[in-house]
């Protein structure tokens, strides 16, 4: 045999051996971490019943409908949009395992974009899940992708164009779920999804909308919310709230020529009043050095630290860094101050909640407190 | 010295001890390198990082094995030559038109896709032979073709590093055809005549047209010899005006492209003319595969945050020196990738001024990393289709002309507020 050959045997060989490693890594990334149903969940459908297009499909996802003995007003909250933003992820599933519904329903969809879930970005080097310690044991979720897998949806055009309004943006943006609403029920998955988050607010009425983020910490909408117009009013209320707890949160408005996003799209296409919040995360930014479990979870980086010492940053950041808890504490705070404004101004249709933890029993409890035991297994 | 530092250092020192020592291929002497920066840096589970960072080239990856499938068949129908003789023949007593055209006509497949390479590989390549019937040495034709085609990849209307960079501090890309339009077309007239002029006024043009060979132009005529080139541009310009009827890609395109040159002119055999084309390129297609593990590495390990927050540590007087060098420089490993590594934080910092002007101006000076080696994507292929063996020489031509553009893209920085005042 000729030695050219037989080299190119040993490279066949090591390049289907890494293939297989790298691939089962990849195929187990499919597998969704779990959610325990709460004692306030009263059902669980599918996001296909309110779009059958999605039926079958990897942007087909849970809802999780928590609905109070009385009438009341309605809100729907998305955790996943971004699936590298844990927080928006987490605090949703805060929602579904603890709260307890009173008046009102509660929709959430703790992973909005499910297919997000399954794969990490390339060149990011992000872990594909991370571990939070609870009483009974250890728990572990994804870290996915910041948009939809390109094995669900592929090839990106050069130029993603928004279809409703003719925007251009990267052609990267076409699997980015928060530039793709309103949505279209014939269009890429990513719009097939968002138009069926369309769907469910305008069928069941939702009042309130609440998108929850991360921005990394070089970012200027950071520990903000962004409200769109006619959700200002409600919004200024809890940014009242939350100064009372000495929370603080800035308020931006919606832009206006920023489209394809919840707090502009679901205003002007829909009833409900769109509310995005956004906490600090170093591990889905540029600046940030070492990318491991350990950044998810503590915001600890010390490339960050320098960097808010240069000025370039637009969030406090120092050795103790933004730890996972603070930032889940800062989402399930704002839900629960959106209610109590909502309730103050409007009495007559209540949307209240019993068992949510407040921001400082995240502090000095930990997460892992308030995630419930799984099922044991058969 | 931070542990970054010291793998920078190690990942660096194998690459080089790999390329220059071993004498081994950049691709394979990326790959250790990015092998050695995962096992020093403790990366957990580092074959599914290096196998998951190639990911982010599948696309480059496949546009250029077809542009390159499309552009042998293309010679190879005889239809290259004909086109070379046909433009030459029309235009042979107005060179320095033609120069400015021909440097025109480079730009326009960057324009409407956004990538230098579809600039190099499709009309770079038509246009390589008529600068060489024109007189002009190979590696100043190889120069003229790698700076036109990263202006066509900045000029409007398609530009994808500003439209990284507006994504990064949601800017939508709206109002950014004035600034490219300042920053791209006088920059490829003055050029066009640097490298172009000085060399076609010394020929005898008389002689030219007798050069040139006409007989498969005269047997099978312009229009159908051409028609793969027209099918090209055709496709590519409804791919992006009516993208929801006829959004088919690059790849699938130059694959039209491809078969159609089998039946248009010379008979040829088409499968040894694609494996020759894929043959050629594979050493490039090799290092985008390292370069994705490398990057990998880089940011799992924090190497990639060492290296953007050194670059911001600067003073605010030396902050435009420092974009001007660290982002072509980090274009080494992607043009794309720095646009979106480095050029957002640089963004951030100059909120201050236009943000449009600056961030067209940084797309711009990002685009100077398709220069930069080991990638080089625009010199590698110019020089591949001037008929050079290495790109060194092109590289050298580009020293010189990369310094203007990173000064004239500061410029518009440093004034973007009194620019935006003129329109």
């Amino acid at each position: 045999m000729q030695k050219h050959t037989i080299s190119a045997i040993i490279c066949l060989a090591g390049a289907l051996v890494a293939a297989a490693i790298a691939g089962a890594s990849f195929l187990a990334m499919r597998k969704p971490d779990l959610i325990v149903r709460g004692p306030g969940v009263t059902d669980v459908k599918m996001l296909s019943d309110w779009f059958p297009g999605l039926k079958g499909t990897p942007g087909d996802t849970e809802v999780y409908i928590l609905k109070g003995a009385d009438d009341g007003a309605s809100m729907l909250v998305l955790g996943g949009t971004h699936p590298n933003e844990p927080a928006g992820h987490i605090a949703a599933i805060m929602l579904i395992e603890n709260a307890q519904p009173k008046s009102g329903t509660l929709y959430v969809i703790p992973r909005a974009n499910a297919s997000g879930f399954t794969a990490n970005d390339p060149q990011e080097g992000a872990p594909q899940s991370f571990t939070i310690q609870t009483p009974n044991g250890p728990r572990v979720f994804r870290y996915g992708s910041r948009a939809t897998n390109p094995i669900h949806q592929w090839p990106d055009p050069n130029v993603y164009i928004h279809a409703s309004s003719g925007q251009t943006l990267s052609g990267s943006e076409t699997r980015n779920l928060n530039r793709g609403y309103p949505g279209r029920p014939d269009g890429t998955l990513t719009e097939r999804v968002c138009y069926g988050i369309v769907q469910l607010i305008k069928k069941e009425n939702v009042t309130i909308t609440v998108d929850l983020h991360e921005a990394s910490p070089e970012y200027p909408v950071i520990n903000a919310i962004v409200a769109h117009p006619k959700a200002m009013q409600l919004a200024s209320d809890m940014v009242l709230g939350l100064e009372m707890q000495d929370i603080k949160i800035s308020l931006e408005p919606s832009p206006v020529n920023l489209r394809g996003l919840t707090h502009r799209e679901l205003g002007d296409f829909t009833d409900t009043l769109p509310v995005l919040m956004e906490t600090a995360n170093a591990s889905q930014g540029r600046l940030r050095g070492r990318t491991d479990e350990a950044l998810v979870l503590t915001g600890k980086d010390k490339w960050y630290v320098r960097a808010e010492k240069l000025g370039r940053l637009y969030v406090p950041y120092d050795e103790k860094g933004h730890p996972l808890e603070e930032r889940v504490g800062r989402h399930v705070t704002a839900i629960s101050e959106l209610m109590n404004s909502w309730n103050l101004e409007h009495p007559e249709k209540p949307l209240e909640f019993e068992g949510l933890p407040g921001y400082e029993d995240f502090l000095t409890k930990g997460i892992g407190v308030f995630l419930l035991p799984l099922p044991a297994k058969n | 010295m931070s542990q970054e530092f010291l793998l920078f250092i190690l990942m660096v020192g194998v690459f080089a001890a790999g390329c220059f020592a071993l004498k081994w291929p950049v691709s394979v002497s990326m790959l250790l390198a990015a092998v050695a920066g995962a096992l020093a840096g403790g990366v957990q589970n580092p074959i599914r990082h290096l196998v998951e960072g190639t990911f982010g080239y599948v696309d480059t990856i496949l546009t250029i094995a077809t542009a390159m499938m499309f552009m042998t068949g293309f010679r190879d129908s005889g239809a290259l030559e004909a086109l070379t003789a046909a433009v030459i023949r029309k235009f042979n007593k107005l060179p320095g038109l033609l120069m400015i055209l021909l440097t025109f006509v480079i730009m326009v497949p960057g324009m409407i896709t956004g990538s230098s390479t579809a600039s190099v590989l499709t009309a770079g390549a038509v246009v390589a032979p008529m600068f060489a019937s024109m007189g002009m040495s190979a590696l100043d034709s190889g120069a003229l073709i790698s700076i036109a085609a990263i202006l066509g990849m900045i000029a409007p209307p398609v530009n994808i590093p500003a439209m990284i960079i507006g994504g990064g501090i949601d800017m939508p890309y709206v109002g950014f055809e004035i600034p490219l339009i300042l920053l791209t077309f006088p920059l490829a007239i003055a050029f066009a005549f640097w490298f172009g002029w000085r060399n076609v006024r010394k020929v005898d043009r008389s002689k030219v047209v007798e050069s040139l060979d006409f007989s498969a132009l005269n047997q099978y005529g312009a229009w159908r010899l051409f028609s793969p080139l027209i099918l090209i541009f055709v496709l590519m310009i409804l791919d992006k005006t009516v993208p929801r009827v006829f959004g088919l890609g690059m790849p699938l395109i130059f694959l039209l492209g491809t078969a159609l040159t089998w039946v248009t002119g010379k008979r040829f055999e088409i499968l040894k003319s694609a494996k020759k084309a894929i043959e050629d390129v594979l050493p490039v297609l090799g290092i985008l595969v390292g370069v994705g593990m490398f990057i990998q590495i880089m940011t799992a390990t924090g190497v990639r945050g060492f290296i953007v927050v050194n670059a911001l540590s600067v003073p605010p007087a030396l902050l435009y020196v420092m974009i001007a060098v660290s982002i072509p420089l980090f274009g080494a490993i992607s043009a794309f990738g720095s646009s979106s590594v480095l050029g957002v934080p640089f963004m951030l910092a100059l909120l201050g001024k236009d943000q449009i002007i600056a961030a067209a101006s940084l797309s711009l000076i990002a685009a100077l990393g398709d220069f930069m080696p080991p990638t080089a994507l625009a010199a590698i292929f110019a020089a591949r289709v001037v008929g050079l063996e290495k790109y060194g020489g092109v590289l050298k031509k580009l020293v010189v002309p990369g310094l203007i553009i990173a000064v004239y893209g500061i410029l518009f920085i440093l004034f973007s507020k009194q620019i935006r005042a003129l329109y």
